[in-house]
């Protein structure tokens, strides 16, 4: 499903290369639920925004869903996010001038779709995520769980083949962060590939495998020390 | 003042920048080239024409058919004009001040000279003239009834009697022994100069030589005459209502046109003047609407950046920066961006006029205006940004920590 | 998609109410004064009879000599010798000598008052030659030119005032007790600029009410209601003014081809050579033949106020666009997370684009339907900026508000241009790194 062989992100200022991601390898299986782990600065947002098509690499080889993408140009590429991707960021990224309907149909639009079937699929996801009651409210009047939710409904909505996930309970308190976790474990249930960026080891130990970065390249687990994770969260 | 941060912080907005100034400087341009020519129009239309404008009637009159002499009514006219109550003085002539038309001559000194002489306007009158018109006579004497004579139409006039204005004899007798003297106002035939008048200016507004008058005790054999009026102070609009029904009481075969037929000053000046005036009440609208959107202009762009930087205000807060040194920090990026704006305007503004006075031979920019133009718009961007300036003082600390 | 971008738009503009209405006077205000004084200027520049302009010529003949002129431009008008003589050549398929006399004209009624009236003295030519429009009779012929007849044209108006709008022709007008037997009556016509009398009207004039022939009125000895120059003094009487060096008269002549062109300025060259040579003018010849535009632009029909204004005006909506480039920027930035997240759900540069070009245009709409009302307020009050005979040319027509529109749209549109590549250029990525 993706698979990156050898990639390189290099960031050149006038005076010094920084290797954001060198040699990196990874193969993610349709169906599995990936959790990509590592410190502050180890490469992994790089990791996920080059995955998601949000940015272009320097050298190495990515092959999502079977096509590689490095040839690609931006008209191609955002079919590519629009049809292919969901996206679930850490600041949830509303569009606050929308209301939550409209801010599902976002990615909806862009495919050029039917008003009916938009709709169709807004009150699926919406209902899907425990929403359905609030698509006329404004991101403004929902809590940061809600916010995340729709956010999940609209990365949906589009039934993306690939999850993108970024912290995506950094914003959000425990209570608000289980109940999300639990959403996306259902969605990952139901056949959906998911990568997930955290650096959080509780919600990494939920998925079905880790990555490590340190970095910018990718670590085998198995040769380090193995830290066991807490069997349940710290402060239920 | 901390000019150097604000210099580098410009530079991280160089379109906004860039925007400003470009709007300052074309503002300036336009709003100094616009002004000048108010200044210039107001100057004209302020012009005075050495009269007494108050209290005077102007009335063009065609008389209706062919009669071989038209003198006699000419007379009877002003005879009846002379006698409607209210009237100090009257009299027929060929044109008056801001007329805008009317004739004009050369004077010689010699019998036949034949360089091009002092161009002069000429007026027909009589010995009311002058009283009526309300000129200064500052040397000789006046006419005497006796001295006005007829001239035939495709004559040139030329009394043996004239008065001229000051600038006439200035120019011809620069010596100051201009009474007197002979003049030639047609070849062969010479005018005593018996009075001067300090200013009285010729009918056209557009004449290289407008106070070059000379007035000649004439009466001009023709239908088609005029008649100036002085009313007694006060009477001025019950003589305008009597003239047409006293004229028409006299003699129904004449025609007084509808629009100019009966006229006061006032309306001879406007008229005279429409079109200066209508230029100068169009820039000074140009203009006002102009800085009022350069200056939303620039309250909406700063508002955007104090917006933009709310944390960045908020990290300097929270690090001992008091409110006026973000006013003042706001207040000094504008003077930057404004002064860059001027200095750009100022060479667009010469060059706006520089470029109208090739194409429509208008006078060139005074540099007062340049610099009316700069210390205004620097005072308008100060004045634009202070409010938004003043909601980034406000801002908190607090701002600091917040996330976005 | 467009409704989805305009809906988009609206709901943007909406947001902001001040910086939109700041938008919407920026660009109705910079489009009203443009289109005001374009009114303006448009009607002092236009051609005045464009299905003939190319082929009617206004003749100059100097007869005053290289002293008394200025940058060796001929006098504007002609003498009655030289006029006459080139008339009697025939060298043009129609031919008119032109001058305005003021007549009185007397009713019938002896209760109405008399009126002056513009009238023109010229040839039988003039009508066919000008297309004047009858609406009934005709001009006179060339025979009445010959026979020095008392006959005469009127307009409309006089008309409808002499005879209440009846059948006139054949029926006599009393101008100055002398009565004249009407052939034809036109329209109200005065084509503005009058090119044929711009040396006595500055080109902006109501017209005449009465035309009556050259010939005729050159008898009765009238002068002329417009200008009259002389280099020298005439002698006196109306004979010898006739013989003078006095200017006065215009000479216009319908040349079809560029061949009758060349033959006319080759025989009007000529004819001053002779003069020349008969030892009249003490200078080489120098004469023009000058089509009507041309004719226009010599004679600077297109008063300085008229383009100054204008100039002033473009200058202003420029300032205006500057301005609503700086605001459209300041709008699009401020929404810098928000298109970056549109491109990270998949939206390309094209659809950010036309999302951001729409909602400039929308802007654009509104401001082309402020403009057109200021437009429409400026051209009612074109009257206290411009001197009557002109202001009364400046109307709001149909190509006018098409104008006013589409320049309000494609103003606010090229403004766009740069803050729309601006917000194209936001990275899908921004989102991810911002935190």
């Amino acid at each position: 499903m993706l698979k990156m062989t050898h990639l390189a992100k290099v960031y050149r200022t006038e005076v010094v290369e920084t290797y954001a991601l060198r040699d990196f390898n990874i193969d993610v299986k349709e169906g599995e639920f990936v959790a990509v782990t590592g410190p502050s600065g180890s490469g992994k947002t790089t990791f996920l925004t080059i995955a998601g098509l949000l940015e272009t690499f320097t050298g190495g080889h990515y092959h999502l869903d079977g096509v590689e993408v490095s040839q690609l140009d931006d008209n191609a590429r955002s079919r590519i996010r629009n049809e292919k991707i969901g996206f679930i960021f850490q600041a949830f990224n509303l569009i606050p001038d929308l209301n939550v309907f409209d801010n599902v149909e976002v990615p909806l639009r862009y495919r050029g779709m039917k008003a009916a079937e938009r709709k169709q699929r807004i009150m699926d996801a919406l209902e899907r995520v425990g929403l359905a009651s609030r698509a006329k409210h404004y991101p403004a009047e929902l809590s940061g769980g809600q916010q995340q939710r729709v956010a999940i409904a609209r990365a949906l909505a589009g039934s993306p083949r690939l999850l993108l996930a970024d912290e995506p309970t950094g914003n959000l308190d425990t209570q608000m962060a289980r109940g999300v976790m639990e959403l996306l474990e259902e969605i990952h249930r139901e056949g959906a590939t998911i990568v997930m960026v955290t650096h959080d080891p509780e919600l990494a130990a939920r998925a079905q495998r880790n990555v490590h970065v340190i970095d910018g390249q990718v670590v085998d687990l198995a040769e380090e020390p193995r830290f066991h994770a807490h069997a349940h969260l710290a402060n239920s | 003042m901390q000019i150097k941060p604000i210099l580098a912080a410009l530079r991280r907005h160089k379109a906004g920048t860039i925007l400003i100034a470009l709007q300052i400087a074309l503002t300036l341009a336009i709003v100094c080239n616009a002004l000048f020519i108010v200044h210039e129009r107001v100057d004209r239309v302020n012009r005075p024409t050495g009269m007494d404008e108050s209290n005077v009637i102007a009335v063009q009159n065609r008389y209706v058919g062919s009669p071989p002499n038209f003198v006699p009514l000419v007379k009877t006219d002003v005879q009846a004009l002379r006698s409607i109550p209210g009237v100090e003085s009257a009299y027929a002539t060929n044109s008056y001040p801001l007329r805008q038309g009317g004739w004009s001559t050369g004077i010689q000194t010699k019998p036949d000279g034949t360089k091009d002489g002092v161009p002069t306007a000429l007026y027909f009158g009589d010995e009311q003239t002058l009283k009526t018109l309300g000129v200064r006579l500052i040397a000789g004497r006046n006419f005497n009834a006796g001295e006005v004579v007829t001239v035939q139409p495709q004559q040139t006039p030329s009394p043996p009697q004239v008065i001229v204005t000051k600038a006439i004899v200035d120019k011809l007798f620069p010596n100051g022994d201009g009474l007197g003297k002979t003049i030639y106002l047609s070849k062969g035939k010479p005018s005593t100069i018996i009075g001067v008048v300090e200013k009285l200016t010729v009918p056209w507004t557009d004449f290289d030589h407008l106070d070059n008058v000379t007035i000649m005790p004439v009466i001009f054999n023709s239908g088609y005459q005029h008649f100036l009026v002085r009313t007694r102070p006060g009477e001025q609009d019950a003589v305008f209502k009597a003239i047409p029904k006293t004229l028409y009481g006299v003699n129904r075969m004449r025609v007084l046109p509808e629009k100019y037929g009966v006229r006061t000053y006032d309306m001879v000046r406007s008229r005279a003047y429409e079109a200066d005036r209508g230029m100068a009440i169009l820039m000074s609208v140009v203009c006002g609407v102009l800085l009022a959107i350069t200056a939303a202009g620039i309250v909406g762009l700063s508002s955007f950046w104090v917006g933009q930087r709310r944390k960045q205000i908020g990290v300097r807060r929270a690090l001992g920066a008091r409110r006026s040194d973000i006013l003042s920090y706001f207040m000094t990026e504008n003077f930057l961006i404004a002064l860059a704006g001027v200095v750009l305007g100022v060479v667009l503004a010469v060059g706006l006029s520089q470029w109208m006075f090739t194409h429509f031979e208008m006078k060139r920019l005074s540099f007062t205006y340049v610099l009316v133009g700069v210390v205004v718009l620097l005072g308008l961007g100060q004045a634009a940004v202070f409010a938004p300036a003043l909601r980034a003082s406000k801002v908190s600390p607090v701002e600091a920590t917040r996330s976005v | 998609m467009f409704s989805y971008y305009l809906q988009l738009g609206l709901r943007s503009l909406r947001r902001n109410p001040m910086l939109t209405a700041l938008m919407v006077m920026a660009i109705g205000f910079g489009v009203a004064a443009s289109m005001t004084t374009y009114s303006v200027f448009r009607a002092t520049a236009r051609d005045p009879i464009p299905q003939k302009s190319s082929v009617l010529f206004n003749t100059q003949v100097d007869a005053f000599g290289p002293e008394n002129i200025e940058k060796g431009e001929p006098p504007p008008a002609l003498t009655y010798k030289d006029a006459t003589a080139l008339l009697r050549a025939h060298k043009a398929k129609r031919q008119a000598i032109i001058y305005p006399v003021s007549v009185s004209v007397i009713p019938d009624d002896p209760a109405r008052l008399p009126s002056r009236e513009g009238a023109y003295a010229t040839g039988s030519d003039f009508f066919p030659m000008f297309d004047v429009p009858f609406i009934q009779g005709g001009g006179w012929t060339p025979e009445d030119d010959e026979k020095h007849a008392s006959v005469a044209v009127i307009t409309k108006s006089a008309n409808d005032k002499l005879f209440n709008g009846a059948q006139s022709v054949g029926k006599q007008v009393n101008l100055d007790g002398r009565l004249f037997r009407i052939t034809g009556v036109i329209q109200d016509w005065a084509p503005q600029p009058l090119f044929f009398d711009v040396p006595n009207t500055g080109g902006f004039d109501e017209g005449a009410s009465v035309y009556i022939p050259f010939t005729r009125a050159v008898d009765l000895q009238l002068s002329t209601n417009g200008n009259n120059n002389c280099v020298a003094e005439p002698a006196e009487g109306w004979a010898n003014y006739l013989q003078s060096e006095c200017i006065w008269l215009s000479l216009w002549s319908e040349l079809p081809t560029k061949a009758d062109v060349d033959a006319y300025r080759g025989y009007v060259t000529g004819y001053a050579a002779e003069q020349q040579r008969a030892g009249r003018f003490r200078w080489a010849p120098n004469v023009r033949v000058r089509d009507v535009m041309d004719w226009l632009d010599v004679q600077r029909v297109v008063p300085p106020e008229s383009q100054v204004s204008l100039v002033v005006s473009l200058g202003f909506l420029v300032i205006c666009l500057v301005n609503t480039v700086g605001l459209l920027l300041a709008k699009f930035m401020r929404r810098a997370p928000e298109i970056g997240v549109r491109r990270a759900l998949g939206a390309s540069r094209k659809d950010i684009y036309a999302q951001f070009l729409i909602e400039a245009g929308t802007i654009g709409v509104a401001g082309g339907i402020l403009g057109l009302l200021l437009t429409g307020l400026g051209v009612l009050g074109v009257g206290l900026v411009f001197p009557e005979p002109i202001a009364r040319l400046a109307t709001l027509d149909p190509v006018l508000i098409l104008l006013t529109l589409v320049v309000a749209i494609a103003a606010s549109v090229v403004a766009a241009f740069y803050p729309t590549w601006r917000a194209a250029q936001v990275q899908p990525a921004w989102q991810l790194k911002s935190n």
